[in-house]
């Protein structure tokens, strides 16, 4: 037989082979696209596990999300508020304690009970488990008790009263089954490290199915919460773990995705284009702020440690045009405060002070300033040098890679810095060597924003103690967790307690506004501009109803409070 | 006769293990001189998005470099290395933890496997054929064939697998944009899956086996225009031998080298088709190792690195082996024995 002949035979047989082995027809697999929910944006990479307390959890058991597990507490992005999920109702009988009540007939989805024990139970765990994303949990309260099975009290830790983040942690600690968690938490294993594909919650979906292409979760229809919220619309979720942005982009374009958080540049344009695209607001900025990305000063280098430079550079930066492009429109131009000036955290916006102590885009001002009150003379290279002969420049300034809005920010900064002459170039290093950098002090100006930057309870609080508390923070070299400009000023101790432990809203705004002004007068970091907490967009090709601004009846997410969204919905064409 | 060959054997295998451990020190090593972290990232991922505090993120950052082990001197790190690689324990993934290396790997290969050797082999048939044709048939088919062989081959997959994704997924929307089934469906046995899994094939499969079919074609017919000129073609021809025996005669004899290419293909076969799937998102091991690299996801980029040098190895060393046996030649001249 012919060499080739056999080639070509034994070739086709073996694809036959390989077809016919897969081939097995079984039952049709396909979710019924009616009563699917496409949700995409929080999953990136394959699914890790669904153990609440690891470092990397699958959608959705982490974040703020209420659909397996639940929280106490749901935080309204709206309001700055708590709305209900497990607990009913928060009462402060005095200063350092809390009472929560928990709802009627809540039961996790094994049929078990849920009562203050396991709350308690889940609370504690922050003891002696240190691995835990609420492990300092025991700083700002001393105990948890349960008073009865339906009411838990907490004593507040009256030296480091902080009503804030005592709040934030009732909308981030899940309550675990402690029938299925005890064991565990006795165990050998750390707690982050136990592998948990089978969750059980108290939340109204299970996982159904996982891979490396999809999450899916199943309505559990014997949900406790069915007699206090109804019955959540869709029958499976489904998230679909892209890639890439661009890749989300364009399944969320042709109505393949109903719910995304990713950045889309020029959302507007997808509208136009005739896809039932839509964003919380119909017009600019399009979606809510909720952080801010500030560009960090090394107050260590020369030139840097100079607070007038600092002042120039604040005045050379082109807010507007960051705003434009770097952020698509979707920010006003940022301004010189630390605190956001829309939500809930308007109400401590001092606009006038602002304006009178603060800065904005003014090249000529930021010359003047380099000139008049630094006194210092441009070189024949176009860069100003300080009378004392230090040369501004060259210095770097960084963004992480790939993360495209924050690239282009720092291009802006560094272009707008070298017309008023300061030489300042950009490098673009992987994530985890920007984190290490931006940890250890190397660096002259990077752009990140704040660890408790956030939209949460203890906003804008946490902002403030992240960028100028200097307790607790090693000197450049050693890692830092806050503060990673190393801010220090003998005041802002004071204030910030002070502000952490009051209740009332007049003396928290007079509190905020002094530490805004020291942070004005330092300028350790600078706002460049506003990003949404989260993005959220929705295409109504498939299902309806979809808060928005104009019908604000859950958050702009279906995360945190925004769960509620899944009552309001309704497939196309019921 | 039988000993020189064990000899020949033998030393080859004593080669292969000293390269083995060579790998097996790089391997270690190089994840490890890259720059930045990996708890660094783990905890600034937890603290990113807000509501967790600093003090938390310090003892959480405490107890993960504890828990990894790398609060540990770099010997002691590379010897805890060993010992769990000899249990086949390929550790534990930073970024996706409590997830294991052998897992992530063991979901990861067989996209890679199931996209890249039908591409191997079918290229490689597809290209040897078309090669020797082209050498046998000349004229009009050479002129219009050869050139194309030569663009294909010589653009790097990479662009190819660019060009197609935006030609038919981006601008006419004939195949999916990514990834390796409709999202909408579980992985199962039912034609509805297969047919989606075979939608998202294509265009990764279509830019890897162009590109090969390109580079075995002109190999092929290299060696075929040497083989056109051996006397027992041109004794066929004179005798009258009809034109396909022919051909199957030059395939025959030009062969035996791409068969050295069809082996270190095979054995690279992991690694092969890295940016293709990238490009595609297509979720293999590709896609797995530039998230884990982009991570610092020391673990995982050690046991892929592991899993590509153990192929090209074993691959490389089977050639060898398979020379020895094919080609008396070389075994002679490898054991001295001229």
């Amino acid at each position: 037989m012919n060499a080739l002949r056999r080639f070509w035979l034994i070739s086709v047989v073996a694809l036959l082979v390989v077809a016919l082995g897969i081939a097995p027809a079984m039952a049709q697999s396909e979710l019924p696209r009616e009563e699917t929910l496409v949700i995409a944006g929080f999953q990136w990479g394959p699914p890790s596990t669904f153990n609440p307390l690891a470092s990397n959890v699958t959608w959705p058991a982490g974040g703020r999300h209420q659909l397996v597990y639940e929280n106490l507490f749901a935080f309204n992005l709206l309001n700055g508020g708590l709305d209900p999920v497990l607990g009913a109702s928060l009462e402060y009988t005095d200063e350092t304690t809390a009472v929560v009540t928990l709802q009627d007939g809540t039961h996790f989805q094994d049929g078990e009970v849920l009562d203050s024990e396991d709350v308690v139970f889940s609370y504690e765990l922050a003891r002696d488990h240190d691995d835990l994303s609420y492990s300092s949990l025991f700083d700002y309260i001393t105990g948890v008790t349960a008073l009865d099975d339906r009411t838990i009290q907490f004593d507040l830790n009256p030296d480091q009263l902080n009503i804030g983040f005592f709040e934030n942690f009732l909308t981030r600690i899940r309550i675990l089954p402690e029938h299925i968690w005890a064991e565990r938490a006795a165990g050998d294993t750390p707690l982050s490290s136990v592998e948990e594909d089978v969750p059980v919650g108290s939340g109204p979906y299970t996982v159904m199915d996982f891979g490396i292409e999809r999450v899916v979760m199943e309505r559990d229809d014997n949900y406790w919460g069915m007699d206090v919220y109804g019955t959540p619309a869709p029958t499976y979720l489904l998230h679909p773990i892209f890639n890439s942005n661009d890749e989300a982009n364009l399944a969320f374009q042709r109505g393949e995705v109903d719910v995304s958080q990713t950045f889309i540049p020029q959302i507007w344009r997808m509208a136009e284009s005739g896809a039932p695209v839509h964003t919380w607001l119909n017009e600019e900025p399009y979606y809510l702020p909720g952080t801010i990305p500030f560009l960090h000063i090394n107050a260590t280098v020369p030139g840097l440690d100079n607070v007038d430079v600092r002042r120039a550079l604040a005045h050379a930066i082109n807010y507007p045009l960051i705003a434009a492009t770097a952020m698509s429109n979707y920010s006003i131009p940022a301004q010189a405060s630390l605190i956001i000036p829309s939500g809930g955290e308007e109400q401590y916006f001092d606009a006038e002070a602002v304006e009178a102590e603060g800065w904005e885009y003014n090249p000529d001002e930021a010359r003047r300033i380099l000139e008049e009150d630094a006194g210092a003379t441009m070189g024949s290279d176009g860069i100003y040098v300080l009378p004392d002969g230090t040369r501004l420049g060259p210095y770097t300034a960084m963004a992480t890679f790939g993360w495209t809005d924050w690239v282009a920010a720092i291009e802006l900064v560094a272009q707008s810095a070298q017309e008023i002459g300061i030489d300042v170039t950009t490098e673009y290093p992987e994530q985890p060597v920007i984190i290490s950098r931006r940890n250890n002090g190397d660096f002259d100006l990077l752009i990140w924003s704040l660890d408790q930057g956030g939209s949460s309870p203890a906003a804008p609080w946490g902002r403030f103690r992240d960028a100028l508390d200097d307790r607790g923070v090693p000197d450049f070299g050693e890692t830092a967790f806050w503060n990673w400009s190393r801010f220090s000023n003998a005041e802002v101790p004071d204030l910030l307690d002070a502000a952490a432990a009051s209740t009332d809203p007049a003396e928290k705004a007079e509190l905020f506004s002094q530490l805004d002004s020291i942070y004005r007068q330092n300028i350790p970091l600078i706002p460049l501009m506003y990003r949404p907490f989260e993005f959220y967009e929705f295409n109504e090709t498939h299902w309806t109803g979809f808060p928005t601004a104009d019908n604000p009846y859950a958050s702009p997410l279906p995360e945190g409070s925004g769960f509620q969204m899944l009552y309001g919905i309704t497939p196309v064409g019921q | 006769m039988t000993t020189k060959f064990q000899r020949y054997l033998l030393n080859k295998f004593f080669w292969f293990l000293i390269a083995f451990f060579v790998a097996l020190i790089l391997n270690f090593l190089l994840p490890r001189l890259i720059p930045g972290n990996p708890v660094d990232v783990i905890v600034g991922q937890m603290g990113a998005g807000g509501g967790i505090s600093g003090e938390s993120l310090q003892k959480i950052y405490a107890s993960y470099i504890e828990e990894f082990g790398l609060d540990k001197p770099f010997g002691e790190q590379f010897l805890i290395y060993l010992n769990r690689l000899a249990h086949g324990d390929l550790g534990v993934s930073f970024a996706l933890s409590p997830r294991r290396v052998q897992s992530l790997i063991g979901e990861a290969l067989p996209w890679t496997v199931l996209l890249q050797l039908p591409a191997i082999l079918i290229g490689w048939i597809v290209g040897n054929l078309l090669g020797a044709l082209t050498a046998y048939k000349k004229g009009w088919f050479d002129r219009a064939l050869f050139p194309s062989f030569l663009f294909v081959s010589s653009m790097p997959y990479y662009c190819l697998s660019i060009i197609l994704l935006y030609v038919f997924a981006v601008h006419w929307q004939i195949f999916p944009a990514g990834g390796g089934y409709s999202y909408s469906m579980s992985p199962n046995l039912s034609w509805s899956f297969i047919s989606s899994a075979l939608e998202h094939y294509w265009l990764p499969f279509l830019s890897l086996v162009i590109v090969f079919i390109g580079g075995q074609a002109i190999g092929m017919r290299a060696m075929s225009i040497y083989e056109l000129d051996a006397d027992y073609v041109r004794f066929s021809r004179s005798l009258g031998v009809d034109d396909n025996r022919v051909i199957g005669y030059i395939f025959r004899n030009a062969m035996l080298p791409q068969i050295t290419g069809l082996a270190l293909s095979i054995g690279s076969l992991v690694s092969g088709a890295l940016i293709t799937e990238i490009v595609f998102g297509y979720p293999g091991i590709g896609s797995l190792l530039f998230s884990s690299i982009r991570q610092s996801d020391y673990p995982v980029v050690q046991g892929i690195t592991l899993l590509i040098m153990i192929a090209v190895l074993v691959a490389n060393f089977l050639v060898d082996i398979a020379y020895g046996f094919i080609d008396p030649r070389i075994r002679a001249k490898a054991t001295g024995d001229r």
